[in-house]
Order: structure tokens, then C-alpha cells, then sequence
């Protein structure tokens, strides 16, 4: 066993010996480590329920439309659907902030899809690749449209799920050439089952999805959008980006206040936003509460093993006499604040997820325990046990033995 | 073994200047049991500490077996106090909550290497002062002279070639410092230098030589005829 093995066993040793003086520092620090690991977890459960959340509504997503509010509610054939383009789209992206991606989007019903002696009649949409991300989709089989196809104008489709129940009974859909309207196409992918909307009209199993270039160019053979939609980066800042596409858009369109305009913007309910808004200002609060007991626990250790230092002069003196050097007392007393630290960590961790976990099982919070806290509470507790034991340390390391040895006290 | 010449040590409290020792100069050779004896204040602690390498003298020259560590850093010094020398308290200075064991063990801590079976070694310590059956005991459930042993067998565990002893007997009574005195007579029997400050007459009559110390300076030097070499063989007598 090297030395620096020894005087550390020799530290446990003597920790365990000193059970009060050592409990009072463990529980100082717990407590901090505590809050600290019940707020992750707390905070990880929120964030992972309204992620969730987003996921299932697309919160996060805005959707601009072609023609002006009042005319959502007119025949389709009488909007001003040619108001909005593909230039807005790349406009929009290049200028408004928080935003990462957007897709220009252009669609038609009553497109043929014919393989072999069976044909469906189904609606097309012609949309960019990061459309995928920003309408939460996923493909089942295959790949989702790229970037090359998009340059390639390719003649690539993805089919819905009902499509391709109803044109590859046996399955394989993916690599087969179908005709969509009388041209060839390749099926690149197949969506996954996503059901029917509440109302039962927006049924997105039944639709095709080919690149905006070839829709635009080849299939649609129109310039103008159906919409453009984008997905902000934040939730919180759905309002603040919608508000900064209208008076983009506005702009760009030669629209002046009070106008009505050729475009409809519209955001997700924002009530999540202020769910999410106020559990983060609430976790905010926990985390500063914690960051203040940590310290305090720290201040504790730091205080304790001072008081400590002073009242083992007699034994510092001895073990200098024995031969420790002055790094070997160093260690010694760092070694302790390490132990101490790491012992409330323990505790700390345990009894925070604990409790988290019953406040989740309870109803009383969403929880999800990972290993974070777990990490969290062990950097923190090494932080801890140098930070505020160096001091302690250093002053033990500065004891004059000489002077030690001869203490007449007892 | 011990090399002393012309050493001063100077306090300096404030602006209040203390010569603690004012030119000291003697040698103990290997294997010799001397006692530096002193009122309060004369300087036998604070020379015992230079001897002990705890402190640093001022000027002059200590030779430790033929070397000399007045340069030397920390570390070498602490390793040659772990190495070469052994230390016997008058309050014996040891852990509350260890055992006699664990006590006696303790400069194994501090040993460059490994030193195997630590805790045999601690045994055998125990054994030679023969407190072998006390060893799971803490200080308190021992008795002063008990206490010492347990000091005594942690000085002895690295196998010193000098032991330096302060006023080893001064808190005991009389039966249980004689008991001391006697294993301190064995080990200069078994060829250990002793080096033993005290103000007490009667504990200074057990060694080979005297050295009397008075504000910092040796002032007289005596043999002593100590009971093993000499009180039973008064031939021994004065030098």
C-alpha cells in the first residue's frame, strides 16, 4: 500500500471515530444536495412531460397560410392563393431569429397514384426535408425526402401509410415505381401510422409527399405556396417569432397598417408556453435555494474542520514528530473535507430523488430520475470538499510542531 | 551519533527578543544515555526540538549521524524523523480515540515504503514493553505508566537509532517512572542513544552523562552513575 493509500485509509479510520462531529457535517451538506437533486429531477420530469407535450401538438411549430383571415372561411377556389412564394419562405429564414427550421409548402388534392392494376386518388404536398422535423413526422420504412432530391427536382414520393396498404397489399412498398399522375415515381419512403384527426378530415395517413422543387416544377407546375411553416426554437418564443414573420410578410407584401393582408399566421395555443414559463421560473427559485444551501453546507464543513485544525494542533504536532511532512497533513485534512463532502453527497442524492420520486408518484410533480442528479451531486460534493477544505488544510499544514508538541493542554 | 556545535536559537515575539540558546556545543556518542537537565525556561525543550529536527536553529551546526539538515527541505527532514528518530512526550501525546494498536502504528503511516504487516510489527512493540494484552484498549482505560509504554513502543516501531524523550516521567508517579527509566536502560542496552531532558535530579541519575543547562548555555556536565551501569557497581563513578 503506497503512502498516500495509507493516510487515507488512516483518514477513514479516524472519521469513523468521530461520528458526531462527522453527522453534523454530512447532514449540513445533504440537505443542500437534497434540493439540488430533487429540483433535477423534478426538472427533468417537467421538461420531459412538456416536451411531450410539444411533440403531440406541435407547439412549437407556426404555419403561415396563403390568402388573409377572412378568407379562411370562403371557397377555396375564390382566395388569394397566389400571395405567398417560395422567396418568402427563404425571407423568413434568413431574417427572423429563433427559428431553425423552415419548409415552403405546396399541395393538391385529387392527385392519381397508380401501381400495377390498383390506383388511389389522394392529396399530394410538395415540401422541403425539414419538414419532416417541423410537423413531429417520422418515416416507418425508407428515408424521408433530401436535400439532392430537392436540387435534383426528383421524382421521389413518400406515401402514407393507407396509401400503401391499398397499392402494396403484400408490402414492399419502398423501391417501387408507382405513377403519380402518369409520370414514374420512386417510393422513397413510408410514412408512419399517425390516424385521423378528431374531425376525421385531416387524415395524414392518406396523403403523398413529394420535394417542393418537383411539385412546383414537374407535378403542381405553379410557383405559389398553400403555406410555409417553421419551428422556433424555443416554445416560449412562438409569439415573439409569429409576430416578427407577420411584419416580415407585411413588408414583403407591400401591406400597411390596417390593410387586410393576403396571409394568415397561425401559432399553437400558448397555453403550455405559460405552463413551461412558470415551472422554469419556479426551478429557477428551487435551484438558487439549493446553490445557497450548498454553499451554506460548504461554509459549515469549512467552519468544523477550522474548529477541528485548532483542537488537533497537539495531534498534528505528534504526527509531524512521527514524520509526516507538511503535504501529508494537507492531504490528511483534505482528504477528511473530501469524505465528509462525499458521505452528505450520498445522502444528499438518495433523499432528494427519494423524495422527487414520491412527489411524482404522488401526482404532486412529474419526476423522472436518470443519472444526472446522481453526477450533479458528485462534482458538486468534490467541489465542495476542495473548495471549502483547502482552507482548513492549509492551516492545519501550517501547525508549528515544535511549538504543538509542548501544548500543556490536555 | 549527535553532533552539536555553537547552536543559538532566537525568539522573536513582537518586538521582544528571547535567546533561548546562546552557543551550544556537545556530543552524544552512539549507544550513550544523556540527560540535558534544566529549570523551566533554560532551553532544554527548545534544544531537544532542534535535535528532534521540529525547529531550526539560528547558526551553528547539528550533525544527526553525520548529517547535517540544516538545508534540507521538509520532506527529507520529516523522513529522517520517521527514519531515525523516536519521540517520548511528558504528556504522551496520544490519539484519544485509537486504540493502543492503532497508536503504536502510526509512524508506519509516514514510512517511505510499505512496511508489510503493520499490525505485527505494533504487537511486538507492544510485547517489548510488555503491554501485549492492552493493545485493543483506548488511552483513557490506561493508566499513566501505561500510556507512556504505548508512547514508548510507537517510538520504537521504525527502530530508531535515537530516542528523544521530554520530561518522559513528569506525569507520573514515582513506581510507574521507574518502570520507564527501566525500559529506557534496556534499549541504550541494546545499543540506542538516548537523549532525555528533565528538571528532575533523581531521573537524571539514572543516565551516563549530564548536561546542566541554564539560560540557553551548558553550564556543568556530570557523569552520573546510573543504577544498570554503575549504582550497583560504583566504580563507575565520576569521569
Amino acid at each position: 500500500m503506497s503512502r498516500s493509500h495509507r493516510i487515507a485509509r488512516d483518514v477513514l479510520v479516524s472519521l469513523s471515530a468521530q461520528r458526531s462531529r462527522v453527522l453534523l457535517m454530512v447532514l449540513g451538506l445533504a440537505v443542500g444536495v437534497a434540493v439540488l437533486s430533487a429540483v433535477i429531477v423534478i426538472g427533468q420530469g417537467t421538461r420531459e412531460r412538456i416536451l411531450g407535450l410539444v411533440e403531440k401538438h406541435g407547439l412549437d411549430m407556426v404555419m403561415v397560410r396563403a390568402g388573409g383571415e377572412v378568407q379562411v372561411f370562403a371557397p377555396q377556389s375564390d382566395r388569394g392563393l397566389a400571395s405567398l412564394l417560395e422567396a418568402d419562405a427563404r425571407a423568413i429564414e434568413a431574417e427572423v431569429p429563433s427559428i431553425d427550421l423552415v419548409s415552403a409548402v405546396q399541395n393538391l388534392r385529387g392527385i392519381n397514384v397508380v401501381y400495377d392494376d390498383r390506383s388511389v386518388v389522394t392529396r399530394a404536398f410538395g415540401v422541403e426535408p425539414g419538414w419532416l422535423a417541423i410537423r413531429h413526422r417520422d418515416v416507418a420504412e425508407g428515408e424521408f425526402l433530401s436535400e439532392s432530391d430537392m436540387a435534383a427536382m426528383a421524382r421521389v414520393v413518400v406515401i402514407g401509410v393507407k396509401i400503401a396498404r391499398a397499392l402494396f397489399p403484400e408490402g414492399g412498398a419502398v423501391g417501387r415505381t408507382v405513377r403519380v399522375n402518369n409520370d414514374p415515381y420512386t417510393v422513397k419512403g413510408v410514412f408512419i401510422e399517425l390516424g385521423t384527426d378528431s374531425a376525421g378530415i385531416d387524415d395524414w395517413d392518406d396523403r403523398i409527399v413529394v420535394p417542393l422543387t418537383t411539385s412546383a416544377r414537374r407535378l403542381f407546375n405553379r410557383p405559389y405556396l398553400e403555406q410555409i411553416v417553421f419551428r422556433v426554437t424555443d416554445v416560449r418564443r412562438v409569439p415573439e417569432a409569429a409576430g416578427r414573420v407577420r411584419d416580415l410578410l407585411a413588408v414583403r407584401h407591400g401591406i400597411g397598417p390596417g390593410q387586410p393582408a393576403d396571409f394568415f399566421v397561425r401559432e399553437p395555443e400558448d397555453v403550455e408556453g405559460a405552463a413551461l414559463e412558470a415551472s422554469s421560473t419556479l426551478s429557477a427559485l428551487l435551484l438558487a435555494i439549493s446553490l445557497v444551501a450548498l454553499v451554506a453546507g460548504g461554509l459549515m464543513i469549512m467552519n468544523l474542520m477550522l474548529a477541528s485544525v485548532a483542537q488537533r494542533s497537539r495531534e498534528i504536532g505528534l504526527r509531524r514528530a512521527m514524520g509526516a511532512r507538511t503535504s501529508d497533513i494537507t492531504r490528511q485534512f483534505l482528504l477528511e473535507s473530501l469524505f465528509v463532502a462525499l458521505a452528505g453527497g450520498a445522502v444528499g442524492v438518495v433523499a432528494g430523488t427519494g423524495i422527487a420520486a414520491a412527489l411524482g408518484a404522488a401526482g404532486m410533480a412529474s419526476s423522472r430520475i436518470t443519472w444526472v442528479p446522481f453526477g450533479v451531486a458528485l462534482a458538486a460534493c468534490v467541489a465542495i470538499g476542495l473548495i471549502f477544505g483547502i482552507h482548513p488544510a492549509r492551516k492545519a499544514a501550517r501547525v508549528d510542531p515544535a511549538a504543538a508538541v509542548r501544548g500543556r493542554a490536555a | 551519533m549527535i553532533d552539536v556545535e555553537a547552536l543559538t536559537r532566537l525568539y522573536v515575539r513582537d518586538t521582544l527578543e528571547t535567546h533561548v540558546l546562546k552557543g551550544v556545543t556537545f556530543r552524544v556518542p552512539r549507544g550513550e544515555f544523556l540527560v540535558i537537565m534544566g529549570r523551566s525556561g533554560s532551553g532544554k525543550s527548545t534544544l531537544l526540538n532542534i535535535l528532534g529536527l521540529l525547529d531550526r536553529p539560528d547558526s551553528g551546526r547539528y550533525l544527526l549521524d553525520g548529517v547535517d539538515f540544516a538545508g534540507a527541505d521538509d520532506d527529507r527532514r520529516s523522513a529522517a524523523r520517521n527514519r531515525k528518530l523516536g519521540f517520548v512526550f511528558q504528556q504522551f501525546h496520544l490519539l484519544e480515540r485509537a486504540s493502543a494498536l492503532r497508536n503504536v502504528t502510526l509512524p508506519l503511516l509516514y514510512a517511505e515504503e510499505d512496511s508489510g504487516d503493520a499490525t505485527r510489527r505494533a504487537e511486538q512493540a507492544l510485547e517489548a514493553v510488555g503491554l501485549a494484552h492492552r493493545a485493543r484498549h483506548l488511552p483513557s482505560e490506561l493508566s499513566g505508566g501505561e500510556q507512556q509504554r504505548v508512547a514508548i513502543a510507537r517510538a520504537l516501531i521504525n527502530d530508531p537509532a535515537v530516542i528523544l524523550a521530554d520530561e518522559p516521567t513528569g506525569n507520573l508517579d514515582a513506581e510507574s517512572g521507574r518502570e520507564i527509566l527501566d525500559i529506557f536502560r534496556r534499549l541504550v542496552g541494546s545499543g540506542r542513544t538516548l537523549v532525555l531532558v528533565t528538571h528532575d535530579r533523581t531521573v537524571a541519575e539514572r543516565a551516563d552523562r549530564i548536561l546542566v543547562l541554564d539560560d540557553g548555555r551548558i553550564v556543568g556536565e556530570e557523569a552520573a552513575p546510573s543504577p544498570a551501569a554503575g549504582a550497583r557497581s560504583p566504580a563507575a563513578g565520576l569521569a
